[in-house]
């Protein structure tokens, strides 16, 4: 009896190990025409991860101090053996997340899968892409360069413009009157602790809400019938479905391995896709540097707040187009999910993603 | 059975490609980690003669690790490294007994390295030093 075997007896006479991997992976059946869309999930867990591993690794050597962190970020590049690999991985990976993020919420939006039961499996996914934001926004001060100081100084500012309490927010998020140690203390705090913690705690409940629900089927095919409301828990069942392992991790798998081809692709043949010339000079509070725009994921929103008369239209442009895809599932309450009998969603949703794209290439051109 | 060997050259296939991801994801891991030697190299040290009164001690740093020189007559310097031999404590300079004493289990030593009591069981190691002009070189 080899060595592994006998592991597994020991842990399945203590803990039944074998049924609860059964239950999750060979008799954990899934739809028979479940498509690659659904892979987004299992991609981003592995991306993210890959963050969290080299988030731990980066904070080996970074100095979260005004006067030493774009020093030993430096360091890493060019000192430390490897740093630069690790650096690059964490950085890039962060953009390729947003990017799977935002592919993921749009197959759910497009195939509807946020409608009822799944309102409070959308509702976690769409803060767990609120917070992933957030992180983007305080991991991006970290290297205390001149682009980081003053994207941040940027970003900062249009809350401000809050009615009543504009001041005080924008005091407490900087932590001072202008970007300094205080924000980069702060910064540091939330980005390496606190949303990370909170996130962990969404990633757990959406996961749950994923799995006590059920899998949604893709509303396509001519069998496909909208659902009738619930009105009791039912774990939707998939019969005669595809087992979840071995086949669908060999999907997953496939799609992982693209999305980190991607992320090493950028890594090794261009690395400085990310990194404009302002991201190799130290913070210079003194010296604005000309043509700073954050991020291509926020420059929807930096281009939104150009065209309005005033910040704070803007601003409530903004908040009330995030309030409302956050309360979707609770506003559409229709069972239909075929995008084919949705035609004022799927209008309302390729001009929703034209929109984005417009405004985030003139906010990068203007 | 063509069925079951097929099975199992494409899981110990799979297998060996996961091992040498892992390996070639692991090696930058451990090289990153790995703590840089180069403060543990390096050559002389260089101080300046006057910094060192007679009967009177100077820490510094030597190749990474505390060491310690002393003028223990007009002229006559000495070097150890300032670790204590027992459970590796930063060992003091007595002035008023000439000695060294180390603060953990009070081991002693004599002004030129060697054992005078307590638990330490080999002498403090001895560095070279070289009376150049005004400077001492040591290492």
């Amino acid at each position: 009896m080899g060595l592994g075997r006998k592991i597994g007896d020991y842990l399945d006479v203590r803990l039944g190990i074998r049924d609860i991997l059964a239950q999750n992976l060979t008799r954990y059946l899934l739809p028979r025409n479940i498509n690659a869309w659904y892979t987004l999930g299992a991609v981003l867990l592995t991306l993210f991860a890959l963050q969290f591993a080299t988030g731990i690794l980066l904070l080996v050597y970074y100095n979260p101090t005004a006067d030493e962190a774009f020093r030993s970020i430096q360091r890493i590049m060019n000192e430390v053996p490897f740093g630069w690999l690790i650096r690059t991985v964490h950085a890039v990976g962060a953009n390729i997340i947003i990017l799977a993020l935002l592919m993921h919420m749009l197959s759910v939006l497009f195939m509807g899968s946020y409608k009822a039961p799944r309102e409070l499996t959308w509702v976690a996914g769409f803060l767990l892409l609120l917070l992933s934001l957030g992180m983007c926004l305080t991991g991006y001060l970290l290297p205390w360069s001149q682009l980081s100081f003053w994207a941040t100084t940027v970003a900062t500012s249009s809350s401000g413009e809050i009615p009543l309490v504009g001041d005080i927010v924008l005091r407490f998020l900087r932590g001072g009157a202008m970007v300094g140690q205080p924000t980069l203390g702060r910064f540091f705090a939330l980005h390496v602790m606190g949303f990370p913690l909170i996130f962990g705690l969404l990633v757990l409940i959406h996961l749950f809400c994923v799995r006590r629900v059920g899998i949604s089927r893709p509303p396509f095919g001519p069998e496909w019938r909208p659902a009738e409301p619930p009105v009791a828990f039912r774990h939707e069942e998939h019969h005669g479905g595809i087992p979840f392992f071995p086949h669908y991790v060999a999907k997953d798998g496939a799609t992982i391995a693209f999305f980190l081809a991607l992320l090493l692709a950028v890594v090794f043949f261009a690395p400085g896709l990310f990194f404009p010339p302002a991201s190799f000079e130290p913070a210079d509070p003194f010296t604005t540097p000309r043509g700073i725009k954050p991020e291509w994921y926020f420059l929807w929103a930096y281009q939104t707040l150009k065209i309005f008369p005033n910040e704070f239209l803007g601003l409530a442009v903004q908040g009330i187009a995030l309030i409302l895809l956050l309360l979707l599932p609770f506003l559409d309450r229709s069972p239909e999910r075929r995008p084919a009998r949705r035609p004022l969603f799927v209008s309302v949703y390729f001009i929703g993603i034209a929109l984005f794209i417009a405004l985030s290439v003139w906010g990068h051109y203007s | 059975m063509q069925r079951s060997s097929r099975r199992k050259f494409l899981a110990s296939l799979l297998g060996t490609l996961g091992a040498a991801a892992v390996g070639i994801a692991t090696y930058p891991v451990f090289k990153y980690l790995a703590p840089s030697r180069s403060d543990e190299r390096g050559g002389k040290v260089t101080i300046p003669r006057a910094q060192v009164g007679v009967g009177q001690a100077r820490f510094f740093q030597f190749q990474g690790h505390p060491a310690v020189v002393l003028q223990r007559g007009p002229g006559v310097f000495a070097a150890f490294s300032a670790i204590c031999t027992h459970l590796g404590c930063i060992v003091k300079w007595v002035p008023e007994k000439g000695e060294f004493l180390c603060p953990c289990h009070a081991g002693r030593f004599s002004s030129d390295g060697k054992v005078l009591g307590g638990p330490p069981p080999k002498p403090l190691p001895s560095i070279p030093v070289a009376i150049s002009g005004e400077n001492l070189l040591i290492g």
